[in-house]
């Protein structure tokens, strides 16, 4: 046995005195910088995961919002001033996120886009708040209204949205009477199952299974099983992508043959990949952003983000660009304002984009409405 | 009863991948006496090489599964060569290098592969088993065959070869082995190359049953980690009847206490360890702290 060295101990505890001690002299809210920077560019932050379990939703919004200011620069920007933007990456953490909400403050960012996690966004939101930053999100939890901020905007419908008229296709349209859900027990997944079983309560609907899983659950042979037991006509699923897709894949496994049904994760082709184009079909998809075919403005979006990166658009680049043009419309409006003042500005902003037709109201939701599409062959289109 | 037994073969399959990572930690632990941290990202690394000979490349997948095993047993020489210096020195050291070259490892797999995943068509297109309504999927069977198998081969490798003899040596008394002739460094660099093999190998057969991104390391190392624990650190049957037992504890965890499996499970591992320190199989041949 060998006598351990004291060193060993000592220099990280130093490290991480030095760390605390830098952390608690940047006090939250520290307002006193924010009437610098009237000149030189504007400065706009992405925060996303860039690392981590849900980079690739990061990556597609910090696409999205890269390309339209990208497209605002080209037109020479705001008042003649170009438009910067940074991103930062929160590797879908809430503490570092709140770290990164500090730094903003600190760093005279006039607006934050971003993040595509709500549990993150929540974390942030009161630092935010005191610092002044508007911030839409791409986040659809029911909690990001609950945390009224008046500089929280959403840059698409609520979880209640998605899954009101997810229910309602499901119970009106195809008259499924038994409904089971899977659901993770993350932020997402519980937004999703309140507010779908709350939906399926109004239409007299009580679930045959409710199943709850972990965000890092791999396998999911027992409850799937259970649900295959309580012979439904359909699962929802409230889960992101990832988690989502092996899912499915497991239930075909298992025999389950019965459609799933979702909200904006299971429209993406990280979720149709994961589970197998051919166990994916006939997945029923609540989202407001179906497919780069709906409109012209959805076309023109998509032909410019494939010829920036080479990859198809989907609804999560088509969000961050949205809101990011919503945020770009306001300051120029506002003749870029700050604060308080470019929050009431986004507030008051009606704006055409991808999802729709976008007029916030006092709870910083913007838009209400989703379509409902149908997973066929590996692609999301419109149900007939 | 259904769901029980569904519930049984769901936990072992996966737990035949979580005793794949154990086996691993547990070769270079019974040769060095040292815990590589950056094991289960070799085995993320090992998973992408993987995916992308046989989906880039379109090679078939045991071609794939091979040279993924090359391509990390070289990280696993080179991790060893750059911790030699400190080998039998200093411990502390070594353990914050394999941290270190985890981290490494998670950044370089985000600067090469990017940071969206892929997912793995399994290489069996065959349908599931159907044994009185319990479904087995034919991939599983496949892993559990290669994961006994390996174990198989690497038992009879420490057990009747001559640089295994080696490696068991170096593990009781490295100044010993010394004496006799034996070169420490190079046991030692064997035992990181077969490790990080038998985790590309893991990480490979882990790719169709999972998603590969730069995470997937986390995913798997918590609970090989565990695994390793349970049956007892450094022994081979341990970590496969460890890595079982934590698959099998898992799924029965989540069938019954659902958003709380997590907690349940380590809770059970945490009295398990502190009733039995040493493991199941667990044996206090190497002491070098």
């Amino acid at each position: 046995m060998r006598a351990r060295t004291r060193h060993t101990l000592t220099v990280p505890a130093v490290a991480l005195g030095v760390l605390l001690a830098a952390t608690a002299c940047s006090a939250p809210g520290d307002s006193s910088s924010d009437d610098a920077g009237d000149s030189g560019p504007i400065k706009l932050a992405v925060v996303d995961a860039q690392s981590g379990q849900l980079a690739s939703l990061g990556d597609w919004e910090a696409k999205g919002a890269k390309l339209a200011v990208k497209e605002w620069n080209k037109k020479g920007g705001i008042d003649g001033r170009k438009i910067e933007l940074t991103v930062f990456d929160d590797q879908g953490d809430p503490t570092t996120g709140t770290n990164i909400a500090r730094k903003l403050d600190s760093g005279n960012y006039v607006a934050m886009i971003g993040t595509a996690e709500s549990a993150v966004t929540v974390a942030m939101a009161p630092i935010l708040k005191q610092a002044e930053i508007p911030n839409i999100t791409s986040g659809q939890a029911t909690a990001l209204v609950d945390v009224k901020s008046p500089f929280l905007f959403l840059n698409g419908p609520t979880s209640t949205t998605y899954d009101s008229t997810l229910a309602d296709y499901l119970v009106t349209t195809k008259q499924y009477k038994k409904i089971a859900l899977i659901s993770n027990n993350g932020s997402y997944g519980k937004g999703e199952h309140d507010a779908f079983t709350a939906a399926l309560g109004k239409a007299g609907i009580t679930p045959v299974a409710d199943q709850v899983v972990t965000t890092d659950q791999k396998d999911f042979s027992a409850s799937l099983s259970r649900i295959r037991q309580a012979k439904p006509d359909a699962i929802f699923i409230g889960s992101e992508e990832v988690e989502a897709g092996l899912i499915v894949k497991q239930a075909r496994d298992l025999g389950i043959t019965v459609p799933f049904a979702g909200a904006a994760p299971q429209g993406t082709p990280v979720f149709i990949e994961t589970a197998g184009a051919a166990n994916a079909d006939g997945t029923i998809v609540s989202s407001p952003y179906l497919s780069n075919e709906i409109s012209d403005a959805s076309r023109a979006f998509a032909a410019a983000y494939k010829a920036e990166y080479g990859k198809d658009a989907e609804l999560h680049g088509a969000k961050a660009y949205d809101g990011t043009n919503i945020v770009l419309t306001a300051l120029k409006n506002s003749g870029v304002a700050k604060g308080q003042k470019l929050a009431d500005e986004i507030r008051a902003t009606k704006y055409q984009g991808l999802l729709g037709d976008f007029a916030y109201d006092e709870t910083g939701v913007g838009i209400f409405k989703t379509t409902i599409g149908i997973i066929k062959d590996g692609k999301l289109s419109a149900a007939q | 009863m259904q769901v029980t037994l569904q519930t049984l073969v769901g936990g072992l399959s996966l737990g035949a991948i979580y005793a794949l990572i154990a086996v691993g930690f547990s070769v270079v632990y019974r040769t060095m006496g040292l815990v590589n941290f950056a094991h289960a990202d070799v085995a993320m690394i090992g998973a992408y090489a993987c995916s992308t000979f046989y989906l880039t490349s379109h090679l078939p997948f045991v071609a794939a599964i091979l040279i993924s095993i090359v391509v990390t047993g070289a990280i696993g020489l080179v991790i060893e060569r750059v911790l030699r210096p400190l080998e039998n020195k200093d411990f502390d050291l070594m353990l914050i290098g394999t941290i270190g070259f985890g981290t490494v490892l998670q950044a370089a797999a985000t600067l090469i592969w990017g940071t969206t995943g892929r997912a793995m068509p399994s290489p069996i297109t065959s349908g599931p088993l159907d044994i009185l309504g319990i479904r087995i999927r034919t991939y599983d069977l496949m892993v559990i065959a290669v994961t006994a198998a390996t174990v198989v081969l690497l038992t009879l490798f420490l057990q009747r070869t001559k640089p295994g003899a080696a490696m068991q040596a170096v593990a009781m008394d490295h100044e010993a082995a010394t004496a006799v002739g034996i070169h420490v460094g190079r046991s030692n660099a064997l035992a990181f190359a077969i490790g990080a093999g038998i985790a590309a190998l893991a990480g490979s057969l882990a790719g169709p049953m999972l998603y590969v991104d730069a995470t997937l390391g986390g995913a798997l190392g918590v609970k090989g980690f565990a695994a390793a624990m349970l049956g007892g650190f450094g022994s081979i049957p341990g970590a496969v009847v460890g890595g079982l037992a934590i698959g099998v504890l898992d799924s029965y965890a989540g069938d019954h206490f659902q958003g709380y499996s997590v907690l349940v499970t380590f809770l059970v591992f945490t009295a398990a360890i502190m009733i039995r320190p040493t493991g199941i199989f667990g044996e206090r041949t190497v002491s070098r702290a």
